[in-house]
């Protein structure tokens, strides 16, 4: 059967032959392609007209606010404040603020691979953490005493966060060890734990921490509210966690560790030098996957109670004045959430290219 | 030699009995703690509350519940919400990812670009403000009297979509559902070509012999078999209402899940080696016929533990159905918890609930990975 | 697993400072109050409008609010010394159960479940509450029988749902319910017209029409379905706090009966018009004592909040966006319900 030599493919340049080839290749490129250019165009014109051309932006001009009119971002001037620090005392919001920036700072400083050792970033992350803790919490050096019970609004979010993170890490790296445990009654039973608190929803263990512990512990050992449900979100996290780290285990190298045991190296040692580091290294962008849903999940903290962004933001609206414009303030907290999640899901996308290129 | 290893054993065993100890002094502690501080608060406790009646109504449920039912039945119709609107989220992200997977590895920039815009927009913000946004929006539809129509039989206003149904009562779904997915097992199970003919065949004549039957058995004498939504005073009668608390939910749901299944997909549909799929086109398969027969079943495999994390993820994000007013499985405990101050028991059974619906999906996905594994040998 | 967790547990405790006093065997939570220096009361985790709702400094201001204020001036002698905590409607319950707070103000009706199952106590009602039907004016309805066959939105977990469920059934009128947790969910899918009617607390339903784009547009009803009266819940057994709870609701009533006002209590208390308002200002010294506070105590708490008619005034009634009538929380004389407690 003979092959009929083709002509090779004609070599088109130019804007034309790129336009064809990116959105016109076939029939129903076209169609496609035209359909979303018009639906793109209608809905960005639609939102400009609302967020921007039409809308009313400071306080004085709130009688304009009406549903006809584009969006009105005076709740923003009036209510903005509550929404970032919730609770927090007015005259003391500077602490809040300075708070937020240091963790904003820790999280960025541990994004930096030079900051990568298993020595360097938990000590990076306690002097983060107990920084933001000592300036919301104050009670010393002049600073006025403001409980918990008061923090709220983006700080008090960022603290959950971090705090789940700071707890949820170290523990998820013992779940992952307990569960691949040569011995069999604790792998088994760090299975069955691990596996019943990732089918649970958040929010249930969340509520059980916030109500139902106090019941069942003795006093001595509650702690407050706060306190509670960071640990149970930690651990909720770590469950979480610690499947991603034991995958980063299993795919470093059987022979490592059995060099590591023909050298003698004792137990710990060959986790926290050799096993881990490689772990964690393996698994970063799940591990920056989780952390985007955990800063998500966050705002599920307002149905037990707390004033976190979300709750602030419903306090916001919650007043006769601007009970009608939880349209600006939905958006402006979804503002709030893109920033960071995206920040965050960027830098996972540019680890993930860098390791793909062995940098890392 | 032998000593050693005999202490290297002892210590196994001492270390594992210290740790059951340890636990069963935990649990025993904390049951005696809690009794002690249940009895000094004169609280009430126990599940025999479960049999009274909540005296409060339920907006949506597959079965009859009244303000006289009893809190047991109450429950058990909040599972089954939640395991509605969690299942349909299922199958409709699963396949509005698949669409998204397939824009995002096209050749179309603009679809690239849509796909990706997509993902990042719908997952970077918290689901609970996606599904109020949907219901912001459907319920600021025009009302009833003013409602959008279509030919007299489907109506869109702000207390839903109503479409003709077949005049099925409660108990003829419920029938209905059996056979479903006693069809759906009987595909799990059996393997080859039956006598009868192809499986899916046998399984969906059945499943329509048993519809025909009820709906010829189950309804009042005389009544039509199509029944039509029709405007009576402030609402609509007859046909299917999709109640806009249950549509926002499932919208909000599927469409974040969607991003993030897709995400999953598209992982899958990378790793698929990219010589199979020369190998496919050099055998003259089209693109589609590419994708149907490579591309998908090979990264199925590849990304099917990933999915099943993602299905347990979805079936617990039915729990933002409390902001809108659905009334799913949380929504009932809360309101349980709210009018019968029965926290801890309510509690468990919320626990128990979620463990049993997400073991289930588990078990399900697993059935499901044995049997591509097998399939895979080729 | 245990260690780790009683060890992350204690440090947290220590790292954060505990706030749950530890409670000694036989101490009443009264004293608790007076030790720990400063009351745990109850907020809302969003707003609840006009009695509870926090202002753009953060503040919390309403008619609860002011309540707690009075609290915590007649224990401690200073609104200052009170902490607001936000909770939920179905968090209120286990949050005192837990300690987490002493009090629960925050319009708690008061039903025979919550009192005998739940191991609580509740005060004299320091609100009556009456459940009303708000309907859009367009629907033309007269009484609730007109608005058969609508959609009835109510709060999630309150004694709204029942009251209304009974009312529905004794009257024969099919109706279509729709319960959403929060108000801030409630009222905006009313507004949109997700609900033909709200069924809900009379105050609520007020400040629901207020806020709409136009007010017109919305009308209560004239029908009640049932009367609520709104107690202040103390845990079972926690008589002492229960006795302070009890004379200050009624010093306060007592203070409006008498004419004892915010500003003109200074001049009252020096020269007391009646021997009971030389004994209710601590004039006559000897009253507070028998409670286990200061003489000065319900002066302090009438120069601080005002009486019951000033507390209502500026919170929900005429001084008030809300403009709330008097109605059933009247003094008696006036056609209320209110009504002091004899101060021998």
């Amino acid at each position: 059967m003979a092959i009929d030599a083709h002509a090779p493919p004609p070599i088109a340049t130019g804007p034309a032959a790129w336009l064809r080839k990116h959105f016109f290749a076939t029939w129903y490129d076209t169609i496609f392609s035209l359909v979303f250019a018009i639906l793109i165009y209608l809905a960005l014109k639609a939102f400009i007209g609302w967020a921007f051309v039409d809308a009313i932006w400071r306080v004085e001009n709130k009688d304009l606010c009406t549903h006809d009119a584009g969006a009105c971002w005076a709740v923003i001037e009036s209510r903005g404040r509550l929404i970032l620090f919730g609770l927090y005392p007015y005259e003391e919001q500077w602490r809040s603020t300075l708070a937020c920036l240091a963790v904003i700072v820790t999280i960025a400083l541990s994004c930096l691979p030079s900051f990568w050792s298993i020595r360097r970033l938990p000590i990076l992350w306690v002097a983060g953490f107990t920084t933001f803790v000592l300036l919301m919490r104050g009670g010393f050096a002049g600073l006025e005493l403001v409980t918990s019970e008061q923090w709220g609004g983006l700080s008090l979010t960022i603290f959950i966060f971090s705090g789940v993170f700071v707890i949820g890490m170290p523990l998820a790296v013992l779940f992952a060890l307990a569960r691949r445990s040569s011995l069999p009654v604790i792998a088994k039973s760090f299975g069955f734990f691990i596996d019943i608190v990732r089918s649970l929803p958040l929010l249930t263990l969340l509520f059980a921490a916030a109500v139902v512990v106090p019941l069942l512990v003795p006093d001595w050992l509650q702690g407050n509210k706060l306190m509670r449900v960071v640990i149970a979100f930690a651990i909720f996290f770590a469950a979480y966690q610690a499947e991603i780290i034991r995958a980063g285990l299993q795919s470093t190298s059987q022979g490592q560790e059995e060099a590591a045991v023909a050298l003698g190296m004792p137990y710990w040692s060959l986790v926290i030098d050799i096993l881990l580091p490689q772990a964690f290294r393996n698994t970063l962008p799940s591990t920056i996957n989780q952390a985007v849903i955990t800063f998500k999940e966050t705002s599920i903290v307002t149905i037990i109670g707390f004033f976190e962004v979300m709750a602030s933001g419903n306090a916001a609206i919650g007043t006769g004045e601007w009970g009608n414009q939880y349209v600006e303030v939905y958006v402006f907290l979804a503002l709030i959430y893109f920033v960071f999640v995206f920040g965050l899901s960027r830098y996972g996308a540019w680890l993930e290219t860098r390791m793909r290129l062995g940098h890392a | 030699m032998s000593q050693i290893f005999a202490s290297q054993k002892f210590r196994r065993i001492a270390v594992q009995g210290g740790f059951i100890l340890g636990v069963v002094a935990l649990i025993a502690s904390t049951i005696l703690v809690g009794k002690s501080n249940i009895a000094d608060q004169g609280m009430a406790t126990g599940f025999g509350f479960l049999e009274q009646t909540t005296g409060w109504p339920v907006n949506f449920s597959i079965i009859e519940v009244t303000g006289r039912s009893t809190y047991a039945r109450v429950l058990w119709a909040g599972l089954l919400n939640t395991m509605l609107v969690g299942f349909l989220t299922l199958i409709f992200a699963t396949v509005l990812g698949l669409l998204l997977a397939l824009m995002r590895v096209s050749s179309n920039t603009l679809m690239k670009l849509v796909g990706a815009s997509y993902v990042e927009v719908f997952r970077n913000v918290p689901v609970i403000l996606q599904v109020f946004f949907w219901y912001a929006i459907l319920t600021h539809l025009p009302s009833p009297k003013q409602a959008y129509t279509l030919g007299e039989a489907f109506y869109l206003s702000n207390r839903g979509i109503m479409m003709p149904a077949p005049a099925l009562s409660g108990s003829d779904m419920a029938w209905l559902l059996v056979s479903v997915i006693l069809a759906v097992v009987f595909l799990g199970l059996t393997r080859e070509r039956l006598r009868l003919g192809p499986r899916w065949a046998i399984a969906t004549g059945a499943v329509f012999i048993v519809f025909v039957v009820v709906l010829l058995t189950g309804r009042e004498p005389d009544s039509a078999l199509i029944s039509t939504p029709q405007l009576k005073g402030l609402r609509f009668v007859g046909g299917i209402t999709l109640k806009p608390e249950f549509t926002a939910l499932l919208v909000g749901l599927t469409l974040f899940g969607a991003s993030y299944i897709g995400e999953i997909i598209r992982g899958g549909l990378l790793s698929v080696d990219r010589g199979k799929l020369e190998a496919g086109r050099a055998l003259g398969f089209s693109t589609f016929q590419i994708n149907r027969l490579i591309r998908i079943p090979l990264a199925f495999r590849a990304m099917l533990p990933s999915l099943t994390n993602q299905y347990i993820w979805l079936m617990k994000g039915t729990t933002v159905g409390i902001a809108v007013g659905y009334p799913d499985y949380f929504a009932i405990v809360s309101t349980s918890i709210n009018q019968s101050g029965q926290t801890m028991e309510l509690l468990a059974l919320l626990m128990g609930g979620f463990i049993l619906i997400n073991y289930s999906i588990g078990f399900l996905m697993n059935m499901l990975n044995d049997r591509i594994k097998l399939k895979g040998r080729s | 697993m245990k260690n780790i967790l009683t060890s992350l547990a204690v440090a947290g405790t220590m790292a954060l400072g505990s706030v749950t006093a530890v409670q000694a065997e036989g101490q009443g939570l009264l004293d608790t109050i007076i030790e720990r220096d400063s009351l745990l009361c109850t907020g809302h985790n969003g707003s609840y409008l006009g009695f509870a709702e926090v202002d753009g400094q953060g503040e919390w201001q309403g008619f609860d609010i002011e309540f707690c204020k009075a609290l915590a001036t007649a224990i401690l002698g200073s609104p200052d010394k009170l902490q607001i905590i936000p909770v939920s409607w179905a968090q209120r319950f286990p949050s005192i159960q837990s300690g987490d707070i002493d009090v629960i103000i925050k319009v708690t009706g008061w039903t025979m479940t919550r009192d005998t199952e739940l191991g609580l106590q509740y005060s004299r009602p320091y609100f009556i509450g009456p459940f009303y039907v708000m309907s859009k004016t367009e629907l033309e309805a007269e009484g609730i029988a007109d608005l058969e066959g609508g959609v009835f939105c109510v709060n999630a977990g309150t004694t709204v749902e029942r009251v209304l469920t009974d009312y529905m059934e004794t009257n024969g009128i099919d109706y279509e319910p729709l319960a959403f947790e929060k108000g801030e969910e409630l009222r905006a899918a009313f507004y949109a017209g997700r609900c033909d009617a709200i069924a809900g607390f009379g105050p609520f339903l007020s400040a629901t029409r207020v806020n709409a784009d136009n007010p017109d547009d919305f009308e209560i009803l004239g029908d009640v379905l049932a009367l609520e009266p709104e107690g202040i819940v103390v845990k079972q057994g926690e008589d002492d706090l229960l006795d302070v709870i009890n004379w200050m609701v009624s010093a306060l009533i007592m203070a409006e009966e008498n004419g004892v006002t915010q500003a003109n209590v200074d001049e009252m208390k020096a020269n007391p018009p009646t021997a009971s308002i030389g004994r209710l200002l601590g004039s006559t010294p000897g009253v507070g004592a028998r409670l286990g506070l200061n003489d000065d105590w319900a002066y302090n708490v009438i120069k601080t909040v005002g009486n019951y008619g000033e507390i209502y005034d500026r919170t929900v009634g005429e001084g008030s966006r809300y403009k709330l009538p008097r109605g059933l929380n009247n003094l008696w004389n006036n056609g209320g319900l209110l009504y002091p407690l004899v101060l021998d």
